[in-house]
């Protein structure tokens, strides 16, 4: 509960700063405006502690992101990318072959949706497949690969842990809201492959991490 | 252990303390403004509708939903639904004098508010309820109406495949039948709430204190829990892309906002009034109605003025079974919840040792599926709307008929009739249930389908509207096709049951798809069967099957599938799915059962964010 109160007081001292700014505040968005961890290097697992942080300016752009597993964290990604300053080109069904060859940075934004890999009409199964050839041809052309999990623990399950592995398997840097890694998964892939990453306490809190990950 | 007393009165204090700074540096109009809308929270806190002590979070100290303190206990009125704002308007509504049909109405509006993911003003549902006047069980249909302009083809390609929606012709959001304007159906929740009021209600409350609650959830915010954040997430997208809905459920970075977080809505509150002022005609007539209609449009649609102006209620005659003389009274099509649920106890009736198996045994887990495929079987071949198809109701809910189809049942995984394919898991809607000093009774289940519906925000007025349309089949062949002032096939099954002397035994209902009436199946069943308290029952471990032929279980939570019968229902023939446990996927149970000494016993499911109240 102790969050409430950390929320609430942010969000006071934004809405401070939002009445001074005298700007047209959203009147719908009170207290909970404010991201709550705006530090991005907030370790919540004992695996996670032991990781490397990813280093400033490990990522450049031109950059592209994409989805493992078509959930909606795609779209949170591409905002958290757009407020962090950092041009991304967006393309949710990228193959291998369609990666451009200036690309410098792939960005997986990991989490499986049912409800996702059908609009985009496949399963999961060629979910997987493209995402094999995605990580692979990356590696090839000497792309840095970022993986997201910002989803948390509603992001977990049987479907969203299939993408998980090769992605966090394939990956150079990883950035985790922490709820969702309770179990160590993501954080025993990427402490086995020695992968530098920063655990978030929530989605705001990738933010800061993303602009550390590119030297913004 | 609550923690929830001390750290709200912190965080109030920091509120007060950083809006204190606000208004002290600064005084121009913006930052009067922008204060005065956020300095909601500490409003609410100190009390126009709950004290900042008396609100219950349904997470705990580490966010995670609490898996107890969801049940309630009284001699005189109890309400449970998805959500502790409105079971606390319903309870305060009976506690000022109200009947049940005035506390559902307070429920309703209050669900609009503070659950708005799944069900709201742009929506619709069913109740059944129980009249003690007149001891009489009713239908109130409130279904959402497909648009005269609708038509079976309107989704599809020249191909016959269904169409994306798009707002860039590159970004697709989701089928056409699911998001934007033509997957908008003409909502019913204002008119049926409205019904009710009209030919039920008491006249101890009046209109404003029925809406009040409603209105001050909305004006002074309410605390985002898991369900609320999860529903963000993963309807990020088509929120992101409506202004009016990222304006209200998107934080200021434009992200969804975080558990523990506070949302107003005053657009909502001021609709509400509009509503608590001018009654139905309000809503389906004139200005809101006009902003209904261009917003969608604006994204594809085709909902007219006419459309709205010519929506009505229709009251229905329950459907009627019977198991183990407890009467079980539950919804007609156009859902087809309450026959299946008839049916599917009718089925398991023919068993005379369902109450010693054991529950969640192999052969318990088998029995249940093989009623469960047997009843989608029947489903896919005669359901849709009655008025526009006729459904051999008497005999789906015959004795004889599931004599028939118990005696195809064998030790074995078994085929029955081929279906349309697995539905997409949504388990959006929700339920509740209320019941008063003199016995009158309300089972609620209403929706606006899919999370935060077509994500088309109604903009002013803070509403979302529905995406029930999605619920006609794609297939022109289909009995469920749409078609203009059709409404499609539900899976709701809002019921009452009674004792087997004809008192009041128990109101209950579940959101959840086609996985509604299977659920409400083996809730009833264990109560009945297995003597189990209400929350007993609806905390106990789950399972799902239908025409797919593979059970869905959960492996965890309370009296779980084990790896044991998994491999036993294997043996037998079954493909089976581990779901985990406490999943949103099986549903999320509201109910208040009554004891033959009277006293009530409120339960809800901790696969959400429901609470039960009582006194």
């Amino acid at each position: 509960m102790k969050k409430i109160a950390t929320i609430a007081m942010a969000g006071a001292l934004a809405l401070s700063l939002v009445a001074c700014g005298g700007s047209s505040a959203s009147s719908a968005a009170p207290a909970a405006s404010a991201p709550a961890a705006s530090t991005a290097s907030t370790a919540a697992s004992a695996a996670a502690t032991d990781l490397t942080e990813i280093s400033a300016g490990m990522c450049q752009t031109p950059a592209i992101l994409t989805s493992i597993g078509q959930s909606a964290d795609v779209d949170i990604a591409n905002t958290l990318c757009s407020k962090a300053g950092i041009e991304v080109t967006m393309n949710k069904n990228i193959t291998g072959d369609e990666l451009p060859d200036d690309c410098k940075t792939l960005i997986l934004a990991v989490g499986g949706s049912s409800k996702g890999l059908g609009a985009a009409g496949i399963d999961a199964d060629q979910e997987l497949a493209r995402t094999d050839a995605l990580i692979a041809a990356a590696k090839d052309k000497g792309i840095t690969i970022l993986a997201m999990h910002t989803g948390g623990s509603a992001r977990r399950g049987t479907l969203s842990d299939s993408f998980i592995n090769p992605a966090f398997e394939g990956c150079d840097a990883a950035i985790v809201v922490s709820e969702g890694d309770a179990d160590g998964l993501m954080s025993g892939i990427l402490a086995k492959n020695s992968t530098p990453a920063t655990y978030v306490e929530n989605t705001a809190g990738a933010l800061g991490a993303l602009q550390t990950a590119f030297g913004k | 252990m609550r923690k929830t007393s001390s750290n709200r009165s912190i965080a109030k204090s920091a509120i007060a303390l950083g809006l204190a700074a606000a208004l002290t540096a600064c005084s121009s109009t913006a930052a009067s403004s922008a204060v005065a809308s956020s300095a909601a929270p500490s409003e609410a806190a100190s009390g126009a509708e709950a004290s900042e002590d008396e609100v219950w979070l349904p997470y705990d100290e580490n966010f995670e939903k609490k898996r107890d303190e969801r049940d309630a206990t009284g001699k005189t009125g109890a309400v449970a639904s998805c959500n502790w704002y409105a079971s606390k308007a319903g309870l305060d509504i009976l506690k000022e004098g109200g009947n049940a049909f005035d506390a559902a109405a307070a429920v309703a509006y209050t669900l609009g508010v503070a659950e708005p993911y799944f069900s709201g003003l742009g929506g619709g549902g069913f109740m059944t309820i129980y009249s003690a006047d007149e001891d009489k069980v009713s239908v109130i249909d409130f279904r959402e109406t497909a648009p005269a302009a609708a038509n079976a083809q309107m989704w599809l390609d020249e191909n016959g495949e269904m169409k994306q929606f798009s707002l860039d012709g590159t970004n697709n959001l989701g089928t056409m039948s699911s998001i934007g304007g033509l997957s908008v159906a003409v909502p019913g929740e204002v008119a049926g709430f409205e019904y009710l009021l009209e030919h039920y209600g008491s006249d101890a409350v009046t209109r404003q204190q029925i809406f009040q609650p409603a209105i001050d959830t909305a004006n002074n915010g309410f605390v985002v829990g898991v369900t609320f954040k999860e529903e963000l997430e993963s309807e990020y997208s088509g929120l992101a892309a409506n202004e009016t809905l990222s304006n209200i459920y998107l934080n200021e970075a434009g992200l969804p906002y975080e558990v523990g977080d506070v949302i107003t809505n005053p657009d909502l509150a001021k609709t509400l009034q509009l509503i608590a002022d001018g009654g139905k005609d309000a809503f389906y007539t004139g200005d809101m109605a006009q902003a209904m209609v261009d917003a969608v449009a604006d994204w594809g649609g085709n909902m007219t003025m006419e459309d709205l102006a010519n929506y009505e209620v229709k009251v229905r005659e329950p459907v009627v079974g019977h198991y183990k003389d407890y009467t079980i009274y539950s919804l007609p099509p156009a859902s087809s919840g309450g026959t299946h649920l008839v049916e599917i106890l009718n089925i398991l009736e023919n068993y005379d040792d369902m109450d010693t198996i054991g529950v969640n045994s192999a052969e318990y887990v088998h029995r249940f599926s093989e009623a469960f495929k047997i009843a989608f079987a029947d489903r896919a071949q005669y359901m849709a709307d009655t008025d526009f198809a006729e459904v051999p109701l008497a005999q789906l809910t015959s004795k004889e008929y599931a004599a028939e189809r118990y005696s195809e049942i064998t030790e074995k995984s078994g085929s029955y009739v081929a279906v349309e394919p697995e539905e997409l898991e949504h388990y959006a809607t929700t339920s509740f249930s209320v019941v008063d000093q003199w016995g009158n009774m309300v089972a609620c289940t209403k929706t606006i389908n899919y999370g935060f519906g077509s994500k088309v925000g109604v903009p002013g007025y803070g509403f979302i509207m529905n995406d029930e349309m999605d619920d006609f089949s794609a297939d022109p062949e289909s009995v469920n096709c749409a078609e203009g002032g059709k409404r499609p096939l539900s899976s709701m099954s809002p019921s009452i049951v009674l004792y087997p002397d004809g008192s009041p035994y128990m109101t209950i209902g579940s959101p959840g798809a086609t996985r509604i009436f299977p659920t409400i199946a083996q809730v009833i069943e264990r109560m009945i069967d297995y003597d189990m308290d209400i929350q007993d029952a609806i905390d106990c471990a789950r399972i799902y099957d239908n025409a797919s032929e593979n059970i869905c279980y959960e492996s965890g939570g309370v009296n779980p599938i084990t790896a044991e019968v998994a491999a036993e229902l294997q043996e037998r023939g079954h493909e089976v799915t581990d779901k985990g446990e406490w999943q949103l996927f099986f549903g999320g149970v509201q109910g208040i059962s009554i004891a033959q000494d009277g006293t009530l016993r409120g339960g809800a499911d901790p696969r959400r964010d429901g609470k039960a109240l009582a006194y």
